[in-house]
């Protein structure tokens, strides 16, 4: 047995460990502790309103370009003959959070919030409709 | 053919060929906005500009340009691309790039191009057009703010439709396509103009936000109205049939379709169709099982012999009414028919006694290369739209003579030099009687007539039919007449089409024989051009009579076995498809009928009249959820298959028959196709069909025609009484049978019954538009619309026949005409 070679890691590893004694803490004391995310992070989606209705026009490219599928969407024809989204969910269980939604959008209708703790007791809670995907302000 | 060179590539094109056509023939795309195959060259888009070096280099439109011997064509040189580029950021400048809300996005030309292209920015600005978008049509929503000014609807509305509600409006940069005065748009709703429509100008509204283009799966398939068999493309999405998309290549009618074609078919979909087996328990129609009610009706009809019967639709496919013969068998009656009996009684009992085969010997394909057209009532183009496109364009393009026969005018009246002889109505068969009288007498006949058999009897039973005694019996001069049938028989190539159905009791044997005779004594049977085609009513009445569904060897037909179920010698009726009540004449004995009917078995798509007396009501399929085949009109055998998952717990015809048979001990065939190559194996012209072969042009079964001549008595008709008014039933534009009334289209256009009335009837007895008329005959009365065409003569009414809010068979007993009086 090499004395050099067994002590030599154990005191290198004790080093970096007292020198982590006086530095600042990565770790959260979440939830206590928030964390700050980024702006360009790409957590829940929301809805963009304008003119306190949904911007969203139910063109269909959000669910075409999505891969994972997680989109329904459903036009509705409103009082002016526009088209709007009457139906318009996400599944979050199956979303990537790939952000290709926000991309293809024509409209600036969607985004991706901050928004991460997505966690739900039952199923059907992680279906995100129109009414919880809309920006609160 | 013509050598030429495109892009350095050595090709031959027809003579007569643009260079659009002659490089899409060889596989060289030339982008174009305002070119349809259907359509006569026009030249307005300025996309399909190509350079060609005899004419030094100049640049000048591929699709209006015939070619010439030793052309040297260049279709994408860097100038030509930038001229493009040039003509699209013009387009582009006054369109509202809404794509994100347009409905034709994925579909667009224009959108195409622009990506192709890669027109990106514009260089120039200018405002957008602020025209009004008419949201208020059910139909056709115009947004002019999106159109290039290609002019396709137009041209499409007048060279093909016949109709021109559609043409530029304005001048110069505020030119729009519109109606008559900017007004609203009433035509004939057969969405030709929105089938063209390169951009997202004009739009289906019923279809308007339902999906997007590339998301629809598309399924090619068969209409499943009328009998000219037109071809469909059904746009699916979640099994849902959500619209019918054009396709230009498709059936000999390039695509274009009717109003009951591209807009009537949300019956597949409905809400109201039938989703669970109804079986009626203590007087009411409780929802069942399939067990419960097929083990019920197989009880009924185990070993019942002739006390059970049958009537189908001839909407159901070749193998279902094959299939319910066998079930019929099985049970051992032969007491089995369609169609009210009498509506194919003009081929099984009329053609076939003249031509010796249950079918008329020319095709569709026909009409554009006849050169007169002797229609048998205007009618034709009601019953058979497709088929009265394919009359327009042949009088239109190719200058063929159209001579009408019919008892008031109508729509083909109106088109150049066509000639309506109107005869008082029920005098069809002495009118034809003593054109084939005419040419008799003046030796217009063809050598072999004499040396055919029934040529004696037939000269004999013509002698009372003098142009002069039938002058005064139907109204036509007896000028018109020799003329009419020096005309028809002189012209080498003359096609005769002649409707039926069964709104058209007057359309039976005897008539058919009459036109049978015309046609034999002057030797058109079926060669290029020149014939008979027969407009069987329903996509599948053809198919029907092929099929043999119709009474022979001491069976019952329709009439006979709603006798029957009156008078208790029949105790089980099995309807599938049909809805009596409403479409069979005499109401009150039908209804008598189907109450006394110890049991009455119904499969249908809906809970309709006839379905709510039923005793078992099975769900059945439509034809976007079955496979199998229809024999369109004039024998074009063509196979559909499914578009969609068979409806909640419906199913087809098939399995519902196969699964009596199998529960009566028979051997049913596992599929289909199986029964197909049976049908092919026994059916006279159907030899060497298959589903494989048929393809998705299907394929002629040929009619071989062994002429008879045979007296054609005309039944005497009943004069009307004075003061009243002979009624005329038929059937309306929009509908056919008594299904599109489930369809959105056909019921937004026309949604009720009506009564056609002449202009100086109603100016006599003050009746006004839409004013309701209490109509009474013999048997009834009810409360009608009135509606004042030019069309009608006077002392004469027409109503259609497929209303169940109107039920026509309250005051019509099968009479081809029926004396009225009319109340307001």
């Amino acid at each position: 047995m090499n004395p050099i070679k067994t002590f030599v890691p154990i005191i290198n590893g004790l080093k970096i460990t007292l020198g982590h004694m006086f530095k600042k803490p990565i770790t959260l004391q979440y939830p206590d502790e928030r964390p700050k995310v980024a702006t360009r992070f790409r957590g829940l989606h929301a809805l963009n309103v304008s003119h306190n209705k949904a911007k969203c026009v139910a063109c269909y490219l959000c669910p075409t370009v999505c891969p994972a599928k997680c989109i329904t969407v459903e036009a509705g024809e409103d009082a002016n003959h526009d088209k709007f989204a009457s139906v318009y969910e996400i599944d979050m269980l199956r979303c990537i959070f790939c952000g290709y939604c926000v991309e293809a959008c024509p409209v600036d209708a969607i985004k991706m919030t901050g928004e991460f703790e997505l966690a739900n007791y039952r199923r059907e809670d992680f279906v995100y409709s129109k009414e919880r995907l809309l920006e609160k302000k | 053919m013509l050598n030429l060179t495109i892009d350095d590539k050595q090709v031959t094109a027809p003579k007569n060929s643009t260079i659009y056509d002659a490089a899409k023939l060889n596989g060289i795309k030339i982008p174009i906005l305002c070119h349809d195959k259907k359509l006569k060259p026009f030249g307005a888009c300025r996309m399909c500009l190509v350079e060609v070096e005899q004419m030094k280099g100049r640049q000048i439109p591929a699709c209006t340009t015939p070619v010439t011997e030793g052309m040297i064509i260049r279709t994408a040189t860097p100038d030509i691309i930038k001229a493009r580029k040039m003509v699209l950021e013009l387009l582009l400048l006054n369109h509202p790039i809404d794509c994100p809300i347009c409905d034709k996005a994925g579909d667009c030309d224009l959108q195409n191009l622009t990506y192709e292209y890669k027109v990106d920015a514009n260089r120039f600005t200018d405002e957008k057009f602020q025209h009004e978008i008419d949201y208020n049509n059910p139909l056709i929503e115009r947004d002019m703010n999106r159109c290039v000014l290609c002019g396709k609807c137009a041209r499409i509305c007048d060279e093909i439709v016949g109709f021109g509600a559609l043409t530029f409006i304005s001048r110069g940069i505020e030119t729009k396509i519109g109606c008559e005065f900017d007004e609203a748009l009433n035509c004939e709703f057969c969405g030709s103009c929105v089938s063209v429509c390169p951009v997202g100008s004009l739009l289906a509204r019923p279809f308007k936000f339902k999906a997007r283009f590339w998301s629809l799966t598309k399924q090619k398939s068969v209409c499943g109205y009328c009998g000219t068999g037109c071809n469909l493309t059904l746009g699916v999405k979640d099994n849902k049939v959500l619209t019918t998309l054009y396709d230009e290549n498709q059936g000999f009618h390039n695509g274009q379709l009717c109003c009951r074609g591209r807009f009537g078919y949300q019956f597949i979909n409905s809400d109201k169709r039938l989703t669970k087996p109804l079986v009626r328990k203590n007087g009411v129609l409780v929802e069942s099982t399939w067990d419960e009610a097929l083990d019920a009706v197989a009880a009924r009809l185990k070993g019942a012999g002739s006390s059970v019967a049958a009537l189908a639709t001839p909407r159901l496919t070749n193998e279902e009414l094959l299939l319910f013969k066998k079930l019929m068998v099985a049970s051992g009656s032969n007491n089995f028919d369609h169609s009210a009996g009498y509506a194919h009684a003009a081929l099984t009992a009329g053609f076939a006694r003249s031509f010796g085969s249950t079918a008329a010997p020319s095709t569709i394909l026909d009409i554009q290369k006849s050169s007169l057209l002797l229609v048998i009532k205007t009618d034709a183009y009601e019953t058979h739209p497709v088929v009265g496109f394919e009359i327009n364009m042949a009088v239109k393009n190719r200058e063929a003579r159209l001579s009408i026969l019919s008892d008031k005018r109508g729509k083909l009246s109106k088109l150049p030099d066509a000639k309506t002889l109107v005869h008082v109505p029920g005098t069809e068969i002495a009118v034809l009687n003593s054109l084939a009288r005419i040419i008799l007498d003046d030796k217009l006949t063809v050598d072999s007539a004499a040396a055919l058999p029934g040529y004696a009897e037939l000269v004999s039973s013509l002698a009372p039919f003098t142009p002069e005694a039938v002058e005064s019996q139907s109204g036509i001069s007896a000028a018109d007449l020799r003329q009419l049938a020096t005309t028809y028989a002189t012209t080498e190539k003359a096609l005769i089409i002649f409707p039926i159905g069964q709104a058209y009791p007057g359309h039976n044997a005897a008539l058919a024989t009459a036109v049978a005779n015309l046609a034999i004594l002057t030797g058109k049977l079926g060669t290029e051009g020149a014939g008979v085609l027969c407009l069987s009513e329903k996509n599948n009445s053809q198919g029907a009579v092929d099929m043999g569904f119709y009474p022979v060897d001491g069976g019952s037909d329709a009439s006979l076995i709603l006798d029957g179920c009156s008078a208790g010698s029949i105790k089980t009726l099995f309807v599938a498809g049909e809805n009596p009540l409403i479409s069979y004449p005499d109401h009150a004995r039908v209804k008598s009928a189907l109450d006394k009917v110890e049991c009455l078995i119904v499969s249908d798509l809906f809970l309709t009249e006839t379905a709510a007396m039923a005793d078992v009501v099975l769900p059945a399929c439509s034809f976007a959820e079955k496979e199998g085949t229809f024999t369109a009109t004039d024998r074009r055998i063509q196979h559909i298959k499914p578009a969609i998952r068979k409806v909640g717990q419906s199913r087809s015809d098939f399995d519902i028959f196969s699964a009596l048979i199998t529960r009566l001990g028979g051997e049913a065939p596992a599929t289909p196709s199986a029964l197909f190559a049976e049908i092919a194996a026994s059916v006279p012209g159907y030899a060497g069909m298959s589903y494989i072969t048929l393809g998705e042009e299907g394929s002629f079964a040929p009619v071989e025609v062994k002429p008879v001549l045979t007296a054609a008595t005309a039944a005497t008709m009943p004069a009307c009484a004075a003061g009243t008014f002979a009624l005329l039933t038929g059937s309306a534009l929009y509908h056919n049978g008594t299904l599109s009334q489930y369809g959105e289209g056909p019921m937004h256009v026309c949604p009720e019954g009506y009564l056609e009335i002449s202009r100086g009837d109603a100016a006599t007895m003050k009746i006004g538009e839409n004013d309701l008329l209490t109509v009474t005959s013999d048997t009834g009365n009810m409360k009608l619309k009135a509606r004042i065409t030019p069309r009608m003569p006077q002392g004469v009414v027409f109503t259609p026949y497929h209303f169940s809010g109107n039920p026509v068979n309250r005051i019509w007993s099968g009479a081809a005409v029926t004396g009225v009086t009319l109340a307001k």
